[in-house]
C-alpha cells in the first residue's frame, strides 16, 4: 500500500511538472507571438507637457542634427596627432583617402536609407538636372540684379577671362547653358557656412583624414535603425579597393545610441554569465540538491514568462528599458524558492514545511505587489508597464512556489538546523548587542552625511550614465570643429500657419542671422529658407525674368566685340524661357532631390501649424541667440535640448517620488495590518527605511549624482530589505527555525551579492548605479534588520 | 603638329629615342625650385571665333606648387597646392577648386613639376613620352597621358625646346580645343593675332 501511494505521488508529480512545463511553452510563445520590443527611447519618456519638451520628443531621433553620421577615413595605424610635419607636397596617402572618399559617397548616393551624403566634393550639379530651370528662382541674383545687357556684358566678359585661366576647362561645359553661373552661386549658397579644408577635391581634418558627412533617413535614436545604416556604410566602404589600408570612422549621436546600446549589452551578458555560475554554485553548496537547485527556477521563469505575456495582452508594444528594469526588479522572487527550501525540515515534506511559512510570505509577496502598484498609479507608460510586469510577475513566483513548486520538490532533504556552523552563527547573532540608540544613530550618520556630500544631489542628464569614451566624445567633437556639423544641443525654431509662412519667416530671420554671425555670436545657423525660398520670393523672381526677345537683343548686345561664337548661349535663352513658366518649387516637389530631403528635415508640420527648425553650429553668446525669439513675438525661439530633456527627467523623477511617497504609505498600513501591531510593523518597517536611506546617504557622501536608475535600484533593495525585516522579526520561539530563517537570509544575501555586487564592478555607470545600490542595500538592510529586531526568545532562555 | 598631325610622323628616324636619352634630356631640363619662367599663351576655343592670348609668368615653388600669374590682359594669380586650384583676381574673392575637376591642370602640373625637378621617372610614370632629337640640340617631348580619366579630355602634350631649355609647350585637347604657351624668351615672340598655324612654325623654328 505505501509503495501504490508512492508511485501514485510520484505519477502525480511528474504530470505537475509537465504540465507546468508546458504552461511555460504556451506563455513562451505567447510571447513570441506577440511581443513587439521597442527600443525607442521617447516611448519610456513621460508625456511632455511644455512646448519645448514636447519638441524634444519629436526632435530626440527625428531632428536633422541626430541623424547626421560624422565619417572619417584615416591611413590604418597612422597616428592622427603627428601629422605637423606634412610638407606642403601632395601626400601620396591624401590621394589614397580622397579617392575611398569619393567611392564611399557614390556608393551611397543611390542609398535610399541615406538623404544626404556630402565629403566636399560640390557637384556643379547638386540641382537635379530636371530642375535646372529653377536655378533663376532659388539663386538670389534676381533680387538685386536684372539680367540686362549691361549685366550679361559685365558677365561674358568675366567669362571670357575664365576661359583663359585655369579653370577653363571645369567652366566649358557650363557656359552654353549658364553664362551667369547661377549654379555655381548656388552651390557657394549650400555649401557648409563653414568647411573643412579641401584637399585632391574632398573634405580633410587638420589631421590628415578625410571626412564626410551622412544624413540618415532612421531616426538617430532608433538603435535598430541606426544599426543597419552603420552596417550598410562599412560594407560599402570595405568593398572599395584599397580599403585594406585605410580605417574608417563613426560619430554622431545615431552611431553613439548603437555603440552605447552594445557595450551595455556586451558588459551585462558577460557579468550575467558569471554571476550565474555563481549562483548555482551557490545553490548547490546551501542546498545540496541539483533537483531542488533545477526545479526552484521554475517560479523565477514562469514570474518573467507571465509579466511579459502580461504585457504583450496589455499593450501593443512592450518598451526596452520596461524589460530591463522588471528583470531588475523581479530579483525580489528568487526569495521565494530560497525561503522554503531553507525553511524544510528533516523527513518532512515540502508542503508541510510550507504552510508554517506562508503567511509571513503571503505578507512579503502583498507589501511588495502594493508598493509596486504605486508605480500605476504615476501615470507615466514606461512605469504603468513596469508595474504590470513586476507585479504579476511577483505574483505568480509567490503562488507558483507556494501551490506548485512544493508539490514538486524531493521528499529527502537535509534540515539545514541540523548544520553546526549556523548553529553557531545563529548562537553569534543572537549574542549581538541592539542597543535602542542605534535607529537614532543610523539617522544622525545619513543627516550628517547627507548634508556633508557635494552637491548636486540629482543627476539630470541621462546620457551621463550611459557616457561615451573620452576618446569618442573628442573624436566627435573635432570632427565637429573640422565639419562644422551642427550641434546637437541647439535648435533655432521657427513657427507660422503653414509651410510657406515658415519660409517666409525664414527670409524675414536671414539679415538678423547674417548680423549674429558676423558677430561671432555664433559659426552658423542654417534656416530653411537656405535651401528654398518661400513662393512669394520665387514668383517676384521670376517676374523680374525678361521676355525671350528682350533677353535675346541684351544678350547680342552684350555679345558685341566678344569673341563668343554666335548661337552658343541658345541653352541659356531656353532655359530662362522655361523658368519663366514655371510654377513656384514647393518643398514635395523639392524632395524628390537630396537637397529637398534635406529641406524636409527642416519642416515639420505639428498640430495644423508649421515649425522651421533652423541648425546651429558653435554658439558662443546664448543670449543673443535668445533675444533672437524674445524680438519675434513669440514666432521664433531657441530650443535648448539639453535643458528640456533635463526638465524632462526632473519632471520624471518627481512622478517616481511621488509613486515612492505613496507607496510608502501604503507598505506602512499594509505590515500593521498583516502584523495588527504598530510595535512589530515599526521592527520591519524601521529597518527597512533607515538603510534605504543610509544607502543614499552614503552613495552621496561618494560623489554619486543620483538618477532615475538609483532610484529603481532602491527600490528593489526596500523590497528585499522588508523580506528579511519581516523574517527576523517574526518570533517562533524555535531556534532550529531561528536558524533556518538566518540560513535562508544568508543564500539571499549572499546570491544578491553576487549578482549586483558584480555589476557595482561593471565599467558602465547604469549598471554600476544599479549594482552598487542594491549591494550597498541589501548589507545595510541585513545588518540593521538583524541589529534592530527584537530579541528572540529562544536566545533568552 | 599639334594641330592634327601625329607627332610620330614628325621625325620617324629619331623617335623613340633610347630611354637613357629621354633620361639625360630630363635631367638636363631640372632647375632648383623656385624657377620662374614667362610665359605668353594662345588659346584655340571651339566656342570662341578667336583665340586668347594671356602673358605673364610661371613659378615652380618646388614640390607639388605651380604658380602662374598673368599680367596682360588683366592681373590673375593662379596657384596649385595640395591638390587644389586657387584663382585670386584684383578685387575679386578668390575661387577655389579641386584639381581633380580640372584634369588638364594636372596633367600641366605632371608635366611641369617632371621637367622642372629633372624627375624623368615621375615623367614616365604619367605618361607614354616619345622623344626625337636632332644633332643640333633641338628636341621634342610628346607625352600621352597613361591615366585613363585625364586621357579622355587631354590627347597628348608636345613641349619643343633647344638644348638644355623647354621653349614651347602645347597641350593638345580631345574635344579639340588647344592651348600652346611659348616659354622663356620665346614668349615675347608671341603675335598679336596668334594662328594655330603660326605658332607652329614659331615652335619648329625654335628647333
Amino acid at each position: 500500500m505505501p509503495e501504490r501511494t508512492l508511485s501514485v505521488g510520484r505519477v502525480a508529480r511528474i504530470l505537475l511538472l509537465l504540465a507546468w512545463l508546458l504552461a511555460l511553452a504556451g506563455l513562451a510563445w505567447v510571447v513570441s507571438q506577440r511581443l513587439h520590443v521597442s527600443t525607442d527611447l521617447r516611448s519610456f519618456m513621460p508625456t511632455p507637457t511644455t512646448p519645448d519638451q514636447r519638441l524634444l520628443m519629436e526632435q530626440v531621433g527625428e531632428g536633422p542634427g541626430s541623424r547626421l553620421l560624422l565619417v572619417s577615413i584615416s591611413r590604418a595605424g597612422a597616428d592622427a596627432s603627428d601629422d605637423a610635419q606634412r610638407t606642403a607636397a601632395a601626400d601620396p596617402s591624401d590621394v589614397a583617402l580622397a579617392a575611398l572618399s569619393q567611392g564611399l559617397l557614390t556608393a551611397l548616393k543611390t542609398d535610399p536609407r541615406y538623404s544626404q551624403v556630402i565629403n566636399g566634393n560640390f557637384d556643379l550639379g547638386a540641382l537635379d538636372q530636371n530642375l535646372l530651370p529653377y536655378r533663376y528662382l532659388l539663386s538670389p541674383t534676381l533680387d538685386t540684379q536684372p539680367l540686362d545687357a549691361a549685366y550679361l556684358s559685365d558677365q561674358l566678359q568675366q567669362r571670357l577671362e575664365d576661359l583663359s585661366s585655369p579653370a577653363a576647362s571645369l567652366l566649358k561645359p557650363l557656359l552654353p547653358r549658364d553664362p551667369t553661373l547661377e549654379v555655381l552661386k548656388l552651390a557657394q549658397l549650400w555649401a557648409p557656412a563653414k568647411s573643412p579644408q579641401v584637399r585632391e577635391g574632398v573634405w580633410f581634418s587638420p589631421q590628415g583624414e578625410a571626412l564626410l558627412l551622412v544624413q540618415t533617413v532612421a531616426a538617430g535614436f532608433d538603435p535598430g535603425a541606426q544599426q543597419a545604416v552603420i552596417d550598410g556604410i562599412q560594407r560599402a566602404f570595405h568593398a572599395l579597393p584599397g580599403s585594406g589600408q585605410a580605417q574608417l570612422e563613426l560619430s554622431g549621436p545615431g552611431y553613439f545610441s548603437v555603440v552605447i546600446g552594445a557595450q551595455t549589452r556586451h558588459q551585462a551578458d558577460w557579468i550575467g554569465r558569471v554571476s550565474t555560475v555563481g549562483f548555482i554554485l551557490l545553490l548547490l553548496l546551501a542546498y545540496r540538491s541539483v533537483s531542488s537547485l533545477l526545479l526552484s527556477a521554475l517560479p523565477i521563469a514562469s514570474a518573467a514568462l507571465a509579466g511579459i505575456a502580461a504585457l504583450t495582452l496589455a499593450y501593443s508594444e512592450v518598451h526596452g528599458i520596461t524589460l530591463a528594469f522588471g528583470f531588475t526588479l523581479l530579483g525580489v522572487a528568487q526569495e521565494y524558492p530560497i525561503r522554503v527550501l531553507s525553511h524544510r525540515r528533516a523527513g518532512e515534506d515540502a508542503v508541510h514545511s510550507v504552510r508554517a511559512l506562508w503567511p509571513l510570505l503571503l505578507t512579503a509577496i502583498a507589501s511588495a505587489c502594493i508598493a509596486y502598484l504605486a508605480f500605476y498609479a504615476s501615470g507615466v507608460s514606461g512605469l504603468k508597464q513596469l508595474a504590470v510586469f513586476t507585479i504579476v510577475g511577483l505574483l505568480v513566483a509567490g503562488l507558483s512556489t507556494r501551490y506548485m513548486l512544493v508539490y514538486l520538490l524531493p521528499t529527502r532533504v537535509r534540515d539545514v538546523a541540523d548544520m553546526p556552523w549556523l548553529a553557531r552563527a545563529r548562537a553569534w547573532v543572537d549574542r549581538l548587542p541592539r542597543p535602542r540608540w542605534i535607529p537614532a544613530l543610523v539617522a544622525v550618520l545619513i543627516v550628517a552625511l547627507l548634508a556633508l556630500a557635494p552637491a548636486p544631489f540629482w543627476q539630470n542628464n541621462l546620457a551621463a550614465l550611459t557616457p561615451l569614451p573620452t576618446a569618442m566624445l573628442q573624436h566627435d567633437a573635432r570632427l565637429r570643429e573640422a565639419l562644422g556639423a551642427p550641434d546637437v544641443r541647439y535648435l533655432l525654431v521657427l513657427q507660422a500657419p503653414t509651410e510657406q509662412g515658415v519660409l517666409a519667416l525664414s527670409e524675414r530671420l536671414q539679415p538678423k542671422v547674417d548680423a549674429l554671425v558676423a558677430a561671432h555670436a555664433v559659426d552658423a545657423l542654417e534656416l530653411p529658407s537656405r535651401y528654398l525660398p518661400s513662393a512669394a520670393l520665387q514668383r517676384q523672381r521670376q517676374s523680374r525674368l525678361p521676355d525671350r526677345g528682350p533677353l535675346q537683343e541684351a544678350l547680342n548686345s552684350a555679345l558685341q566685340d566678344l569673341p563668343f561664337r554666335a548661337e552658343l548661349f541658345a541653352p541659356f535663352v531656353e532655359d530662362v524661357e522655361a523658368a519663366r513658366r514655371l510654377p513656384p518649387l514647393t518643398p514635395q516637389r523639392y524632395a524628390q532631390s537630396p537637397l529637398g530631403q534635406r529641406l524636409a528635415s527642416m519642416l515639420v508640420e505639428r498640430d495644423g501649424h508649421w515649425l522651421g527648425l533652423g541648425t546651429v553650429s558653435g554658439v558662443h553668446d546664448v543670449a543673443a541667440l535668445q533675444a533672437l525669439g524674445t524680438a519675434s513675438g513669440g514666432t521664433v525661439r531657441l530650443l535648448d535640448l539639453k535643458a528640456a530633456s533635463e526638465s524632462l527627467v526632473v519632471d520624471y523623477r518627481t512622478r517616481i517620488l511621488q509613486a515612492l511617497l505613496a507607496a510608502a504609505g501604503l507598505l506602512v498600513l499594509t505590515i500593521s495590518m498583516a502584523l495588527r501591531s504598530v510595535r512589530r510593523a515599526w521592527h520591519v518597517l524601521a529597518p527597512m527605511t533607515l538603510a534605504t536611506f543610509l544607502v543614499l546617504a552614503v552613495e552621496r557622501a561618494m560623489g554619486i549624482e543620483i538618477s532615475l536608475f538609483h532610484l529603481v535600484a532602491l527600490i528593489l533593495a526596500g523590497g528585499l530589505g522588508l523580506h528579511y525585516a519581516l523574517f527576523f522579526e517574526r518570533d517562533t520561539g524555535d531556534p532550529a527555525e531561528q536558524r533556518r530563517v538566518l540560513h535562508a537570509t544568508l543564500v539571499c544575501v549572499l546570491s544578491a551579492l553576487l549578482v549586483f555586487g558584480m555589476l557595482a564592478w561593471a565599467t558602465i555607470p547604469v549598471l554600476r548605479a544599479i549594482g552598487l545600490t542594491v549591494s550597498l542595500g541589501v548589507v545595510f538592510h541585513f545588518c540593521l534588520s538583524i541589529l534592530m529586531a527584537p530579541h528572540v526568545h529562544a536566545a533568552e532562555d | 603638329m599639334w594641330a592634327g598631325t601625329s607627332a610620330s610622323e614628325l621625325a620617324p628616324a629619331a623617335s623613340n629615342a633610347a630611354p637613357a636619352a629621354t633620361h639625360a634630356l630630363v635631367s638636363a631640363l631640372g632647375r632648383p625650385a623656385p624657377a620662374h619662367t614667362a610665359f605668353a599663351e594662345a588659346r584655340f576655343l571651339r566656342m570662341l571665333d578667336r583665340p586668347l592670348v594671356v602673358s605673364g609668368e610661371l613659378a615652380w615653388l618646388g614640390g607639388d606648387r605651380l604658380q602662374r600669374r598673368v599680367e596682360t590682359p588683366r592681373v590673375e594669380t593662379a596657384t596649385i597646392a595640395d591638390g587644389e586650384v586657387t584663382q585670386q583676381r584684383a578685387g575679386k574673392t578668390a575661387r577655389t577648386f579641386s584639381l581633380k575637376r580640372a584634369p588638364q591642370l594636372q596633367v600641366l602640373l605632371d608635366s611641369f613639376v617632371a621637367l622642372l625637378s629633372g624627375d624623368a621617372a615621375r615623367l614616365e610614370q604619367a605618361f607614354a613620352v616619345q622623344h626625337s632629337g636632332d644633332p643640333a640640340g633641338a628636341w621634342t617631348l610628346t607625352l600621352t597621358p597613361r591615366d585613363a580619366r585625364v586621357a579622355r579630355t587631354v590627347e597628348r602634350i608636345v613641349i619643343d625646346g633647344h638644348g638644355g631649355e623647354s621653349r614651347c609647350m602645347a597641350m593638345q585637347e580631345t574635344d579639340g580645343d588647344l592651348a600652346v604657351d611659348l616659354l622663356g624668351p620665346l614668349a615675347a615672340r608671341m603675335p598679336a593675332q596668334p594662328t594655330r598655324e603660326a605658332l607652329q612654325t614659331l615652335c619648329q623654328s625654335a628647333r
